[in-house]
């Protein structure tokens, strides 16, 4: 097993430049989780990790051994690709074994190995088999079954599940789970489901136009997201913003956009005075918007119109309208109010976040 | 005038053929509505031969025996409508009904009458008479006997034309496929003006073959050749090379068959370079990353990834290859064929074109062409069963 670094890696692709100094290190035995919009530069920064992209500039390396001009097969790595990339004239066992065989190692070994692998993720059956012949879920265990058996330093994870429907999704989300809680191994994951990437990450580096925007475990991008992007990006359902500016009326710090006037408390904002006429974004998660009912520690009183309601069995999503403010709210079910009538809510203030407008960067403490 | 008098013939034509076809499914119409019925049989078995007997003596033919053809084929479909089909399939069989009329006149019946010229004796001794009465002497398996113990043409016999026809497909088939295989490799490299190397490739392909064959034989004539030109120039500048035996040579009557042979691969070539290409571009290109980081070198990707993954296209190029080179009369005839040719450079067919058009022993091709037939049959299933179980190992 081993640590990672990528110190300021650069990538262009002709004028397009796709990373713009990427930082990250990765510790041993650290279960990583890149995420991001489709397009943020993710799966190319895992590629040019395994070898398969040429690294414009910036360092990787593993171990802090210098990897940049290594061949793929010398980084003691192993990847599991978004279309699995099993071989298709090969059985599964033949699949499993390609690399070792290709390392010409000792035929009783190569057979224990597979054999480990195999039993780890249930594979017994299928050995002789095609992967035409297998499921979808099957040929992805396949697919982490050929990089269990090289013993690698570090996993790759591109985009593993994006292929298989909803529930088989969430059955490999666990598989992959108790795999780490197994093999305890270095795994670096590329995924844009932000589920995926709470679920499953011990750390989550999130990334957007070629950029990290915030590196941090779950809790922390979910609790303190460091921008607007990750405000917006984890959690679901996305979290609302209000935006608008802020003003000094005394004492007192105010936020408003002309539908909605909220007091800041000086434990969200300290020293007010600084923050005068600030252009800012309030975000929300609908969590912590209250429909009906007080909390400790919340804004005043909203009123609003209930616009249409989402029953999802034990939740139900409310679509509200305060003003030309459109506002989401997830609260228990059943909330049994007709779309048209008037609520009331009021927001959490210890969820809340306040960005400034122009650095989109996090204010709040 | 001579143009509208073209066109008016061309009409003239496409009317018929029109005509014949609704004829046809309107024959096919009648059987399968009223097959049935009491009064249809009659109908079947005796008006339409008289219908039919009426439309070929309009058009001109004077043929007595068409009568008794005529009912004996209406007995047959009658029978088979009657009692196979029982009136089920009928709008199937109305919108195969043109197709199959255009593949009966262009296939089933050369194919019949290629079987019967092939047990009786047609040669030009006997053609005046057979035009003459209809008469053709009956000799049961005799020409079969001929094909394989007497020369098709003055000297060669059968065996050895068997054996040139084997080594000259074999040679050819293998050339295609690794010259086609290595420009597909290079070609499918991100390397510039691909557009420009790939349309130069296929040019030999999308040339008509007369025209290239003909070309490319000049190139080989002894004095006036590129190739010798080539060699002499050659010489001038290392003299050692004709220590080592580089001379030039009289390629079109010393080596006719290698001659052939260069210039049906350098044809060839482009087809199955084509084809792989096309294969080699459907290969995901994550098998090779895979393969990558298993660490396959480039040898061992091409054995281990590219070579299996194209069997699937590589298979019918091959079989489709071997099918061409075998029965390709073109660079054979046209390089050696003409008058005063050698026979060295004959394959199978190109001895069977010369039985056939300069040697007149009509009957005798016949059968030597079903021979050809036979063989190519049997190379043809046994290459498309094992594509088949190439295909059940995936």
């Amino acid at each position: 097993m081993a640590s990672v670094q990528f110190k300021g890696i650069v990538k262009k692709f002709k004028d397009n430049l796709v990373l713009n100094g990427v930082d990250v290190d990765i510790k041993d035995h650290e279960f990583v989780v890149i995420v991001g919009p489709s397009g943020c530069g993710k799966t190319t920064l895992l590629r040019m990790l395994a070898g398969l992209e040429e690294i414009t500039d910036g360092e990787i390396s593993i171990d802090g051994l210098r990897v940049n001009e290594l061949h793929p097969s010398k980084r003691q790595i192993a990847m599991v690709f978004q279309d699995y990339a099993l071989y298709p004239h090969m059985t599964v066992e033949e699949n499993m074994s390609f690399a070792l065989r290709l390392r010409k190692t000792d035929k009783a070994e190569i057979a224990a190995r597979v054999d480990e692998a195999a039993s780890i993720l249930q594979l017994k059956k299928f050995l002789k088999r095609m992967p035409k012949q297998l499921s979808g879920g099957q040929r992805q265990r396949v697919a982490i079954g050929r990089a269990i058996v090289r013993k690698p330093k570090v996993f790759l994870f591109d985009e593993p599940l994006s292929n298989l429907d909803a529930k088989l999704r969430e059955e490999m989300r666990v598989e992959i789970a108790k795999l780490y809680q197994r093999l305890n191994a270095t795994i670096i994951y590329v995924t844009h489901d932000q589920v995926e990437a709470m679920t499953l990450a011990g750390r989550i580096v999130i990334m957007n136009h070629g950029i990290v925007q915030q590196v941090g475990s779950p809790i922390e991008v979910y609790r303190k997201p460091a921008n607007l992007f990750v405000a917006g990006f984890i959690g679901s359902p996305t979290m609302n913003f209000l935006h608008g500016r802020l003003s000094l009326e005394g004492e007192t710090l105010f936020f408003s956009n002309g539908d909605i006037k909220l007091s800041i408390p000086p434990y969200l904002l300290s020293d007010a005075k600084k923050h005068d006429g600030r252009e800012v974004a309030v975000g929300v998660r609908p969590d912590d918007v209250l429909v009906g009912r007080d909390g400790e520690k919340c804004s005043d009183k909203v009123e609003g119109v209930l616009e249409v309601c989402e029953l999802l069995g034990h939740r139900e999503n409310l679509y509200i309208k305060v003003g030309e403010t459109r506002l989401q709210a997830t609260v228990e079910a059943f909330f049994d109010r007709s779309p048209g009538s008037a609520v009331q809510l009021c927001f959490n203030y210890r969820n809340m976040h306040v960005f400034d407008k122009a650095t989109e960067r996090r204010i709040s403490e | 005038m001579e143009i509208l008098r073209s066109i008016y013939e061309v009409a003239w034509f496409i009317l018929l053929i029109a005509a014949g076809v609704a004829a046809l499914v309107g024959y096919l119409y009648t059987h399968f509505r009223y097959y049935d019925r009491g009064w249809f049989a009659g109908v079947a078995l005796a008006g339409y031969p008289v219908l039919a007997l009426a439309g070929l003596r309009a058009a001109g033919l004077q043929l007595p025996s068409a009568a008794a053809w005529l009912f004996f084929a209406s007995a047959l479909i009658y029978v088979f409508f009657r009692y196979a089909v029982k009136g089920r399939h009928t709008v199937p069989y109305l919108l195969l009904a043109p197709a199959f009329v255009g593949l009966a006149l262009l296939l089933v019946y050369p194919f019949v009458f290629e079987v019967y010229l092939s047990f009786h004796d047609l040669k030009l001794t006997t053609i005046m008479g057979w035009k003459n009465t209809g008469y053709l002497p009956f000799v049961g398996l005799e020409q079969y006997v001929k094909v394989f113990t007497t020369s098709p043409l003055s000297e060669v016999s059968f065996w050895a034309l068997l054996g040139r026809t084997l080594l000259w497909t074999f040679s050819n088939v293998f050339f295609h496929v690794v010259g086609g295989f290595a420009l597909a490799l290079l070609l499918n490299n991100a390397i510039r003006f691909k557009g420009a190397y790939r349309t130069l490739l296929v040019i030999p392909w999308a040339m008509p073959q007369v025209v290239a064959v003909l070309a490319m034989r000049g190139e080989f004539h002894s004095q006036n050749g590129f190739v010798n030109i080539f060699i002499n120039k050659l010489l001038a500048v290392f003299p050692f090379l004709a220590s080592l035996g580089v001379a030039p040579v009289q390629w079109l009557s010393d080596y006719p068959l290698l001659t052939c042979t260069i210039i049906n691969v350098w044809l060839g070539i482009p087809f199955m370079m084509v084809v792989i290409l096309g294969g080699l571009q459907s290969i995901s290109s994550s098998y090779y990353d895979a393969a990558d980081i298993d660490g396959a070198s480039y040898l061992q990707k091409l054995r281990f990834i590219t070579l299996p993954l194209i069997k699937p296209v590589l298979m019918p190029a091959v079989t489709l290859g071997t099918v061409w080179t075998f029965n390709n009369i073109n660079v054979i005839y046209l390089v050696t064929g003409q008058s005063g040719g050698t026979e060295q450079a004959d394959i199978l067919v190109s001895a069977l074109y010369k039985a056939a058009f300069t040697y007149n022993r009509y009957s005798y091709s016949a059968a030597f062409a079903i021979v050809v037939f036979a063989l190519l049959f049997f190379i043809s299933v046994t290459y498309l069963h094992g594509f088949d179980a190439a295909k059940e190992e995936r």
